[in-house]
Order: C-alpha cells, then sequence, then structure tokens
C-alpha cells in the first residue's frame, strides 16, 4: 500500500496513516440559530470549505398554532397569529382579521385602513432593520446590529404608545383597529421618519457602502431570475432578481391601491442585491407613511361585531394575501358556520424561502457565506413551524 | 473593486407584465372551458377564481395551466379534514403573474386511502407543502419522493391535524397534572392553594 506521508528519502514516517476515501464531513449549524431569527437548524455536508448538500431542520419552535387555532374562537386568534412571525407580526394579525372579515363580508371603516397600512408599514421598516442589523452581523459588521436594533426600537416606541405593547400588538382585530390614534401621534410619528431618513445616510456611509460588505456579498448567494420564479421566491427575493412583483400593487388590499409607491427591483440578484432592495423598499415606506398621515380621514376605527364569545361566523373560505418584509403571506381560512374557525392555513413567506430555496442556494456555496445567504433571504423559522 | 453600488437597485414604476397581456377573470374561465374542458370555475371575488376538480385530472389541469395558461405561481397547497364527509379536502392556490389573478382548484378525496398524485414535478414549491401536509394530515402524495417527517421528527402518533385527533385528550392521557405544593411555597404564603382560593389546603 502506498504510504501517504514520505520523507524526502521515501522512508514511510507514519506508517498507519490512509488517505481518507470521503473526503465528505458533516457540521450543524444551530438550531442556536447563525444569525438572529430564530431557532432553526442547517445540516451541512461539506467537503473543504464547500457546501455539497445542504439540510434544513425546523420544529424547534413548533407550537401547533393552527391545530390550537381550530380550539380558540375567532377574537382569541388574534393572540396567537401575531407570535407566527416575530420581527414582523402585523401581517398576520391583518391577514387573519382580513380573512375573517371576507368570510364574513365586513366592511373595515376606511379610517382603520389608513390605520393598518400605517401599522403594517412600521411593521415593515422595524423588520427590515432588524434584517439590516442581522446581516452586518453574519460577515462581522456588528456596529450595524447596534445601530438598527436601537433605531428599531424607536418604532417599538411608536407601537407601544398606539397599541400599549412594543412586539406583539394583538392590534388589528377583525372589523378594523383596536383603538383610534392617540393624540399627537401623526406628529411623533414623522419625527421618527425623519429620524429613520437621517440614519439611512449614515447606514449607507456605515455598511451599505462599506468594501467589507461589498466584498463579501457582491456576487454571493446568486439566484437568477429563472430559478427564482421555478423555486416559488416571492417578496424583495424576486424583486432582487429583477422581477417587480409586489402583493401590494397587484393585489393590493386596504387603501394601497390609492397610494403612490414604486418597487425597488435590482437585476444581479446576489445577496447585495437583496439587502439593496429592502433598503430602497425602507424609502418607500417612509413615502408610504407621510401619505397616509396627510390623507387619514375621519371617522370610527371598528366596525362593532358581535359578542366574541357567540360569535359566529357564517360558513365560507377565503384565501388572503399580504406583502410582508419577507415576501407573500397568505392565510386560508375555512369556517363551517361555528363560533371557531374549522381550519386555518397558515403560508408564510419562508415556508418557500427557508427550506426549498435555502436548501438549493446553498449547495455549492462556501461554509462562511451559509448564515449571509439564510439572512439575505429573510427566512424568518417560526412561519415555517407554526 | 467597483464603487459603491447603491444604483444598482433600480426602481420602477410599475411592475412588467410578466408574459402578454392581462386577462379577465372571464376571459380566464372562457379559456379554462375551451381549452382545459374544465367548467367548474367561478368567480367568487375580484381576482380570486375558484372550482372543483377531480383529484386524477389534478395533475393534468395543474400541468395545463402552467404550459397552456402560462401561471406560474404556486402559492400554497391547503388540507381541510371533513371528517363528517369522510373526505379530505386540498386547495392548491395558484396565482397568475400575468393576470393578477388567484386560481384554487379545490379537490375531495377519500379520508380512508388518502392518497394523492404529487405535481412535484411541474411546481418544485410543492414538494414542501406536500410534505407538510403528509406529516400533518397523513396523505400520501405518489411520486413526491421526499415525505419524510419534519417538524414532528420524534412524533409517533396519529397525524395531528386531522381532526379525530384531539390535543386536550391527548394531554389528558400523557401529561399529569400537578399541583403544586412545596415547603418553601407553604412557609411563605401557607400553601398554593390555601392562598389563591381560599380553600383549604389540598393534599398533592
Amino acid at each position: 500500500m502506498d504510504s501517504l506521508i514520505t520523507a524526502n528519502d521515501g522512508r514511510d514516517i507514519m506508517p498507519g496513516a490512509r488517505a481518507l476515501e470521503n473526503r465528505e464531513y458533516n457540521l450543524f449549524i444551530g438550531p442556536n440559530h447563525p444569525g438572529i431569527e430564530g431557532n432553526f437548524a442547517l445540516k451541512l455536508t461539506l467537503e473543504g470549505d464547500t457546501i455539497v448538500k445542504a439540510k434544513t431542520e425546523a420544529g424547534f419552535l413548533h407550537r401547533g398554532f393552527e391545530k390550537l387555532m381550530e380550539e380558540r374562537l375567532f377574537m382569541q386568534n388574534i393572540a396567537i397569529v401575531a407570535r407566527i412571525c416575530v420581527p414582523d407580526p402585523d401581517p398576520n394579525e391583518e391577514n387573519y382579521a382580513r380573512a375573517v372579515e371576507a368570510i364574513a363580508g365586513i366592511e373595515v371603516p376606511r379610517r382603520a385602513q389608513f390605520i393598518r397600512v400605517l401599522v403594517l408599514e412600521l411593521s415593515r421598516m422595524a423588520s427590515h432593520l432588524f434584517t439590516f442589523g442581522g446581516h452586518g452581523g453574519t460577515i462581522g459588521l456588528y456596529t450595524m446590529p447596534n445601530w438598527t436594533v436601537s433605531d428599531r426600537d424607536r418604532i417599538l416606541d411608536l407601537f407601544e404608545e398606539l397599541t400599549g405593547a412594543r412586539v406583539y400588538h394583538l392590534y388589528n382585530i377583525p372589523g378594523g383597529v383596536r383603538r383610534d390614534l392617540p393624540q399627537g401621534f401623526e406628529n411623533r410619528v414623522k419625527e421618527v421618519l425623519f429620524f429613520i431618513e437621517d440614519r439611512l445616510k449614515e447606514y449607507d456611509e456605515l455598511f451599505f457602502n462599506n468594501r467589507v460588505l461589498l466584498e463579501r456579498s457582491v456576487g454571493v448567494g446568486v439566484l437568477p431570475q429563472d430559478r427564482a420564479l421555478e423555486w416559488g421566491a416571492t417578496g424583495a427575493n424576486l424583486r432582487a432578481a429583477g422581477f417587480a412583483y409586489d402583493v401590494r400593487k397587484d393585489d393590493p388590499y386596504e387603501v394601497y391601491g390609492e397610494l403612490e409607491f414604486e418597487i425597488p427591483t435590482a437585476t444581479d440578484s446576489d445577496c447585495y442585491s437583496r439587502l439593496i432592495v429592502r433598503r430602497r423598499e425602507l424609502e418607500q415606506s417612509i413615502r408610504i407613511i407621510r401619505q397616509i398621515l396627510d390623507k387619514m380621514p375621519p371617522g370610527p376605527v371598528w366596525n362593532k361585531q358581535p359578542n366574541p364569545l357567540k360569535w359566529r361566523v357564517p360558513a365560507g373560505d377565503a384565501y388572503v394575501r399580504t406583502e410582508s418584509s419577507k415576501g407573500e403571506y397568505a392565510y386560508y381560512m375555512v369556517s363551517d358556520g361555528g363560533v371557531r374557525p374549522y381550519r386555518v392555513h397558515v403560508r408564510g413567506a419562508s415556508v418557500t424561502h427557508g427550506v426549498h430555496i435555502l436548501e438549493n442556494m446553498l449547495r455549492g456555496a462556501r461554509i462562511e457565506d451559509a448564515s449571509q445567504i439564510m439572512f439575505s433571504l429573510d427566512a424568518c423559522p417560526p412561519e415555517v413551524d407554526r | 473593486m467597483n464603487k459603491p453600488t447603491l444604483d444598482r437597485a433600480n426602481v420602477l414604476a410599475r411592475p412588467p407584465a410578466a408574459v402578454g397581456k392581462p386577462r379577465s377573470a372571464a376571459d380566464l374561465l372562457s379559456a379554462m372551458a375551451d381549452e382545459l374542458g374544465i367548467k367548474t370555475f367561478f368567480q367568487k371575488a375580484p381576482r380570486r377564481i375558484e372550482g372543483t376538480v377531480a383529484p386524477e385530472l389534478l395533475h393534468s389541469f395543474a400541468a395545463n395551466l402552467r404550459n397552456r395558461l402560462g401561471v406560474e405561481h404556486l402559492s400554497a397547497i391547503s388540507c381541510v379534514d371533513w371528517i363528517d364527509q369522510g373526505q379530505f379536502e386540498l386547495v392548491y392556490h395558484f396565482w397568475s403573474y400575468r393576470d393578477s389573478t388567484l386560481m384554487s382548484a379545490k379537490v375531495r378525496i377519500d379520508r380512508a386511502t388518502a392518497q394523492m398524485d404529487t405535481i412535484t414535478d411541474l411546481w418544485q414549491p410543492a414538494s414542501f407543502f406536500e410534505r407538510d401536509i403528509h406529516e400533518m394530515f397523513g396523505v400520501y402524495f405518489r411520486g413526491n419522493g421526499d415525505l419524510e417527517k419534519y417538524i414532528l421528527s420524534d412524533w409517533n402518533g396519529p397525524p395531528p391535524m386531522r381532526k379525530d385527533f384531539v390535543s386536550r385528550d391527548f394531554a389528558h392521557e400523557h401529561f399529569q397534572f400537578k399541583t403544586y405544593d412545596v415547603p418553601w411555597d407553604e412557609r411563605i404564603q401557607g400553601g398554593y392553594y390555601g392562598s389563591r382560593n381560599g380553600e383549604e389546603k389540598k393534599n398533592g
């Protein structure tokens, strides 16, 4: 047998050593997340530094929400749905409420629709800020998480004032929203918008134009448009591939149809493009919120519903969709005419991004880019677990 | 290294239509009837059409939807357990980027046999939805090569999302409800039950 390690004169200096037949090895990342977004494990098979195969493993957060919702009253479920996506909870509430409204034929007061859009966009901004920080964290730019998470707190302050809660707001309920804006709230929103707009310039200098970020993320994790469509990408991940599609434009809900905003796209579809599309979306969110504050009509904010303990929603089903910060979010709700929903199916955006697309994109990537690719897809594990 | 590239994100005022001119719901319905021979579909709401499809026709329906009508996006597959009728209802939600319309195809399958053809060969995202339904409802998708357990890897019981699996009964069978009588509690506040309910302390 050939010796593996020989000296200059041909002597076998490590007689027992054998060449490894199988060069692949397994590496587990998680479940205490490679970034900050939740408990999610990656089982990687590597050869050297290159990922040969990737398997995702979820279930660490599984709380059986879909089953639990069948056991609870329509109004009680509001407290559950918000917890399905932690960084961006409002699309869940709004989507759930809109599904009930679609089945029961409930009109939502116009002012409530405006407030919902305000809340949704604030939530989108908070979620994007979180993502920028997390993305910075995955490539060693640790100032970014400190900045964005503290700036996000200003938005959470607004939520606290409006809804009484910072993270899970439980604010959008079937028929409208829970209560009207506090006095002077508009001005405080505007202050925060100005603040974040100013901060964006600093983010550019610190992060988006940072040479480290450019070196690490340009050309990494490329998801071409045809693949993105084939694999079912939505949201910013699809837009970064040059496909300008947004549920807010194409399947408008609430008052998005009346607002002026644009859909940022990019063409390269790498980690940097996905990041930069989200950064541009932040500007659009600011623009939307300013229009909302200008156009906000007076009036009631809740169309009063019957006693929630006895409220029977007529039989029927509805599939409602939202553009969340992660992508297309949808709820399929079936009611059999009882006091509880018969079935609620949550289609989180990360169901496709976090499992199928991530597994495919990691193949051939390098180990140090794994968490960055996961983060650039903005996959939110609780949406997968439900 | 190129200069910083914030301009790489360009802003479009309006998304380009995916391919071709958008069709109205009526056009889509007539195209379905003419080209696919499916006449059960109707318009339910703006941008929503739905209808029923026989289980054995679903695969060819889905293929035609993709190849002839140009539908590109499978939004989700939902499963509903209609236990009283002995059926599972699979609802395939297709979204047409071109027409901005959601097409929901409802398929009823027998609950006892619970088998269905996969559409993973047509839509890759279907693989996870089917895997999820297989795990939670026990519906077997013929031709899907990846139906291994995902979330419930330690679970040997029946598929938990079925209506005949009652989580409350399961909890009562498998978990003991404890009363929290600990010595320090008694010392501090006279015991859990004594202090909270005003009753006599029960021996747990």
